[in-house]
């Protein structure tokens, strides 16, 4: 056991948990909120088209998250627009933002001179090169959108669930809605330098999904995803270490790895509970 | 002559610029138990979401002669997402509002009301049960509380008898009568035959509105107003039956 947390020793490895920890807990708020309003393909959109942003800093010599953000969150915004139009087929309109940023990127990227590096990284995301910046950034956010969901909680939840009789009760639902577009878009791109564009939304969703197994109570499903959340990106992350395999897909694997056992587990007991009864 | 609660002044409304409905004006008079019957599609959904706010008009006015009045609405059931991990509890209590309420705690006087409405409706055993596992029954009372617990002045009900038993669906009309002691309905309904012997008086709606101020329909007035409607007879549920047109 002491051999296995010797890499604790090590200040990436440290990085990399806390990485992994905060992101567990921001993806379990905002995880719940897509998942119980079934906008998990919104979340592929944002987090797609926020690679053209990506490739457009790399162009223009910016921070790649500083583009990924402002993408991410224009795509968010504008998805949010065209559903409250309901003229526009939202789910087409999502799938041309999706593959218009991913062209863009490509493009942009195509374009600046030499060899981009890390752009592997944003596809499959490089938690092991984390900073102590990335990780202020990170906590900041985490720590912004707890308070959000702890003082707006029952707004948040009652425009999620049923907008228009929300409407009816005075609660600004559009309001709302925009600001946890924005959240959601900030959430994924920040997300992005743990696991990756390509894996980010099974952080958003797995965990939640797992959670979902035990309550389905919105309440309760946030803290119960950022148990298993927690629990499947650390071991994950070790096991990224110790089998030299790349982080994030050891990540998404283990989260999956461990809603297969408990969904396993839970049919067991069931199963011998009628049994016996 | 008492005042209107709402008047409904030559609205023209429907949803992205393509107007459902033309020309509607309508008077609705305090504690009237009005039935809202028309075929699907004729713009009975459409007309409470104009009332209720949740539709742009495209010409006319809504006027509250008396100030807004606090409204409860049931919507259609097929509104409701059954999925949405969310319990009983948590879908009364979004009828009161967020008024005082930010953090996930509800303040005690809300928190009171809640538990004395559940308790009152046989809810209180499910308080904690998400909605996806409630009967069509209980689910229809759960919204129902959550169109009550604010003790509107008028309430709105669209198509609330889809998906319950008969058992409830009787249940709710008496308790319906009940509540007409102290509050307006507009109660939208495809089915005539069952709301009839509640409703006080009865608006045809088919891309436009004619008022009977009375329950009964006569072949004559439904023929003159071309207003299709089922005609369903029920067993033990007191009923009248109404003809459909000549032209159906």
């Amino acid at each position: 056991m002491s051999e296995l947390l010797s890499i604790l020793d090590y200040q990436f490895f440290r990085h990399a948990m806390a990485a992994a920890i905060l992101t567990s807990l921001l993806a379990a708020m905002v995880g719940t909120y897509i998942v119980s309003r079934k906008i998990v393909f919104i979340g592929g959109g944002i987090t797609h088209a926020s690679f053209g942003g990506i490739g457009m800093a790399y162009y223009m010599g910016l921070n790649p998250f500083l583009g990924a953000a402002v993408f991410g969150t224009m795509t968010a915004l504008g998805i949010e627009w065209i559903s409250g139009r309901g003229n526009i087929r939202e789910d087409s309109a999502i799938a041309i933002l999706w593959s218009l940023g991913m062209a863009l990127g490509i493009i942009f990227v195509f374009m600046t001179p030499g060899y981009a590096p890390n752009l592997m990284s944003f596809l499959f995301g490089s938690i092991l090169s984390v900073g102590k910046t990335d990780l202020y950034i990170l906590a900041g956010f985490s720590l912004f959108t707890f308070l959000l969901f702890s003082v707006f909680f029952r707004p948040i939840l009652y425009t999620a669930f049923d907008p228009e009789f929300a409407k009816t009760k005075g609660i600004p639902v559009s309001t709302y809605r925009y600001m946890m577009s924005v959240i959601m878009a900030l959430a994924i791109v920040l997300s992005i330098r743990t696991v990756g564009i390509i894996l980010v939304l099974s952080i958003f969703t797995i965990p939640q999904i797992t959670a979902m197994l035990f309550t389905r109570d919105f309440a309760r499903i946030i803290p119960l995803a950022a148990l298993w959340g927690v629990t499947g990106s650390v071991a994950g992350l070790f096991a990224a270490y110790y089998l030299n395999i790349p982080s994030g897909a050891a990540i998404i694997f283990f989260l999956t790895i461990q809603l297969m056992l408990i969904k396993l587990v839970i049919f067991v007991h069931r199963e011998l509970q009628r049994r016996s009864g | 002559m008492k005042k209107p609660l709402i008047v409904l002044d030559n609205i023209r409304t429907g949803y992205n610029s393509d107007p459902v409905l033309r020309e509607v004006s309508l008077e609705i008079y305090p504690l009237d138990f009005i039935g809202i019957i028309g075929p699907n599609g004729g713009g009975k959904t459409t007309l409470i979401k104009a009332i209720l706010g949740l539709l742009p008009l495209f010409s006319g006015q809504i006027l509250f002669p008396g100030g807004k009045p606090k409204t409860g609405y049931l919507p259609q059931s097929s509104q409701i997402d059954r999925s949405f991990p969310i319990t009983v509890k948590e879908v009364i209590s979004s009828g009161l509002g967020t008024s005082g309420n930010l953090f996930p705690f509800l303040p005690s006087g809300k928190k009171e009301k809640v538990k004395k409405m559940m308790d009152e409706t046989g809810l209180s055993s499910l308080s904690s049960t998400a909605i996806g596992e409630l009967s069509g029954g209980q689910l229809q009372k759960t919204f129902l509380c959550r169109a009550l617990i604010d003790e509107p002045d008028l309430l709105i009900l669209d198509e609330p008898n889809t998906h319950v038993d008969k058992h409830f669906e009787q249940e709710m009309h008496e308790w319906l009568k009940e509540l007409n002691q102290k509050m307006t309905i507009l109660l939208v309904s495809h089915d005539i035959g069952t709301i009839s012997p509640m409703v006080k008086t009865i608006a045809c709606v088919n891309r436009t509105l004619h008022y009977h101020p009375s329950n009964q329909l006569s072949e004559e007035v439904l023929k003159v107003y071309n207003c299709p409607v089922d005609v369903i007879a029920h067993g033990p549920v007191p009923h009248r039956v109404l003809k459909s047109h000549d032209n159906e």
